[in-house]
């Protein structure tokens, strides 16, 4: 099954390539999709589990993350379906497109999947190189300013995560290699003062991938200059395929007894990452950056979780997977909201609901599932990290975590309800009518799915799901 | 001998950081990459013939022949010669990574209690990789970032030869390939910069901000 998942795209490239026809591009996406989410059923709730391949492999620590990918990457690949036929590029730069989408996937497939940290570095870097073109995609003055900062941060970002690398392989004396099994064997016997730097490097390194402030730039412009299904796989996907080896890497610091350390610079930086989300959503301009702007802040959230332990594990895969599905939701209906009034301000855009019902409610409730309303599964998340901050008597973090979020919850609010509600201007309605028409059941049926089962996990997950949560947080 | 070849690749790049020539700094490319390979074949622990070639392969054909070229070709189509108006004179430049320089010297001597590591690699490379990533903030041209970039890698690559086991294989086969790639995307990104800005100042790459609305 993982040769399937790892190989497959690499053949569907090779087809959309070949074939350069925007109806078979589409359909080799979905295709792909398909087969993913399939495979990795097979692979997380079946019985095997590494297929002889000598570097991947699914434990219980990543098949949660797998099954995430699998989700969001098949929501973003049905709306990828309707988005491109409202593209007028030719044919050949769809066929570039879609091939590069199907790398990117493989790449965040493949850092999840593997079971050794060399390889892991190798594909994050290749996921940033391979969703480079993605963002370029409009081709415009502000898309390839995005991609230069996108490729340029991340590109240092992850040469310093391979210096951490090569302290930790300094660090672990004797042992050569970079299997995470065999680094969890032995990491007692690491040397601490390396593994320490190693860490800082590995966490700033990886971190520039996740958007945990302060290296978090390149994001909001990546997020907001990208195509909508694009965004949706950056923000819901490879920031957790970063987060997965932050976490592995985490475990090895855990295991060398060296956990205080390795929590007060996660917590400090998620803490900065809140912040930041904060100062900047409260007066946000464009709300695709404001979307890119609340994946700091989520991302800050997880980090924070990782920081605490004991129950907030849970909480932290809980809220992966929220924050996976809601913000997926969000991205693709803000395209659907780009596609009808063709800007990206908040101040063009209002009366979201008289212009189309479906992507206005629609974007309400996504709003409702981000902002941690009951029955959110984030609402469950963020709850658990609070109840965990006031077992663990950290009162003042606690008033300052729930301060930030309310006052993200304000800014976020006051934008969405501004966008939804009010009046359409009358010069405006001819335009979006006919824009109107472009949008298909694709474009909204992924975001429905979504905040379905979004709402439903906050009352129910079921059993085979909560299995694999538990056995993950269990892992952490 | 290693010694004096690792001491050769720290002045490198005090000349990089005294220049404004963009060709001179795609040369002095071509000496890191020559310079890397005989350190490797000096130091004698490449193992197999197979990692000879690898080695070979990665700092002469890639570092040495390959990346400069490309980055040559980019240069001509971008006519952009001269990296003038840093934001630091080039004397400055000169003063400031000579002080990193040395303090990466001082470290290898701190160092020498550490058995994993070889200390004089140790602090070069540290060196190396400091001075490139303060001299991407003081140079004015994104091609001068793209060069500075790969001194950068190169820094690491020297690191990463530091500890005695050696990496893996594989990750050094990866890590090629990921530069190799990160380098082509990067070239043609300076290429379409020329082409949108006329020009390839890195102030142009500042329309993207919060404070101000932007489609």
């Amino acid at each position: 099954m993982i040769n399937m998942i790892l190989l497959f795209p690499l053949a569907a490239c090779i087809l959309v390539l070949l074939i350069r026809n925007r109806f078979f591009n589409i359909w080799m996406v979905n295709l792909y999709a398909l087969v993913h989410i399939a495979a990795s059923c097979l692979l997380v709730f079946g019985n095997e589990k590494t297929a002889g391949l000598p570097y991947f492999a699914v434990d219980n620590t990543n098949g949660i993350f797998l099954i995430v990918l699998s989700v969001v990457y098949l929501a973003a690949a049905i709306y990828n379906t309707g988005f491109v036929k409202t593209l007028a590029a030719p044919d050949r730069r769809i066929s570039h497109y879609s091939c590069m989408m199907m790398v990117f996937v493989l790449a965040m497939t493949g850092t999840i999947l593997s079971t050794d940290l060399g390889v892991s570095w190798v594909l994050m870097e290749a996921a940033t190189l391979s969703s480079a073109y993605l963002i370029y995609f409009y081709k415009t003055r502000h898309s390839i300013e995005a991609a230069w900062k996108y490729v340029f941060i991340c590109s240092i970002g992850i040469a310093m995560a391979f210096v951490g690398i090569i302290l930790l392989n300094i660090s672990s004396g004797d042992v050569n290699s970079l299997n995470f099994a065999k680094l969890y064997e032995t990491a007692a016997g690491f040397d601490v003062k390396f593994l320490k730097l190693a860490f800082i490097f590995m966490l700033f390194g990886f971190g520039a991938k996740m958007g945990l402030a302060p290296v978090h730039f390149w994001l909001p412009d990546a997020h907001s200059e990208s195509p909508s299904p694009v965004s949706a796989l950056l923000s819901a996907a490879m920031l957790n395929s970063a987060f997965l080896v932050i976490v592995r890497v985490f475990k090895i610091l855990e295991i060398a007894d060296c956990t205080t350390y390795a929590r007060m610079i996660l917590m400090l930086m998620g803490f900065l990452s809140l912040f930041v989300a904060a100062v900047f959503i409260f007066h946000i301009k464009n709300y695709k950056r404001m979307l890119a702007y609340s994946s700091i802040e989520n991302m800050g959230i997880l980090a924070i979780g990782l920081a605490l332990g004991g129950a907030a594990y849970y909480a932290v895969i809980l809220h992966l997977i929220g924050h996976s599905l809601a913000k997926t939701s969000m991205f693709l209906t803000s395209g659907n909201i780009y596609s009808l009034f063709d800007s990206k301000r908040v101040k063009s855009v209002s009366g979201l609901l008289c212009a189309d019902g479906k992507s206005g409610w629609l974007w309400i409730v996504s709003f409702l599932a981000i902002c941690a309303f009951p029955t959110s599964l984030l609402f469950i998340s963020e709850f658990l990290i609070i109840k965990t901050m006031l077992a663990d008597k950290h009162y003042v973090l606690c008033v300052v975590f729930v301060l930030l979020l309310t006052i993200i919850l304000y800014g976020l609010g006051r934008v969405v309800i501004k966008m939804a509600f009010g009046e359409l201007s009358e010069d405006k309605a001819s335009v979006i009518e006919t824009n109107k028409t472009k949008l298909s059941i694709c474009m909204w049926l992924p975001q429905f799915v979504l905040l379905v089962m979004l709402f439903v996990f906050g009352v129910y997950i079921p059993d085979c799901i909560n299995e694999i949560i538990k056995m993950a947080a269990g892992t952490f | 001998m290693t010694t004096g070849l690792i001491i050769l690749f720290g002045l490198t790049m005090l000349y990089l950081a005294s220049t404004s020539r963009i060709i001179a700094h795609i040369r002095i490319l071509i000496v890191q990459g020559v310079l890397l390979f005989l350190i490797c074949a000096c130091a004698g622990e490449y193992g197999s013939l197979f990692n000879l070639a690898f080695l070979a392969a990665e700092t002469l054909i890639v570092k040495s022949i390959a990346i400069p070229w490309f980055l040559c070709r980019v240069l001509r189509q971008t006519h952009s010669n001269r990296d003038a108006g840093a934001n630091i004179p080039h004397f400055y430049c000169l003063v400031i990574s000579s002080i990193i320089l040395l303090a990466g010297f001082l470290i290898s001597n701190y160092l020498t209690s550490v058995k994993m590591i070889a200390p004089i690699y140790f602090g070069v490379s540290a060196a190396t990789i400091i001075i490139s990533l303060w001299l991407i903030t003081v140079k004015h041209k994104v091609l001068s970032n793209v060069i500075e970039f790969i001194t950068m890698e190169n820094g690491i690559f020297l690191l990463s030869l530091s500890v005695a086991k050696g990496m893996p294989m594989l990750v050094n086969m990866g890590l090629l390939l990921d530069l190799f790639i990160a380098v082509y995307i990067l070239g043609l990104f300076v290429n379409e910069i020329n082409k949108e800005f006329n020009g390839l100042e890195v102030s142009n790459l500042s329309d993207l901000k919060d404070y101000e609305n932007n489609d």
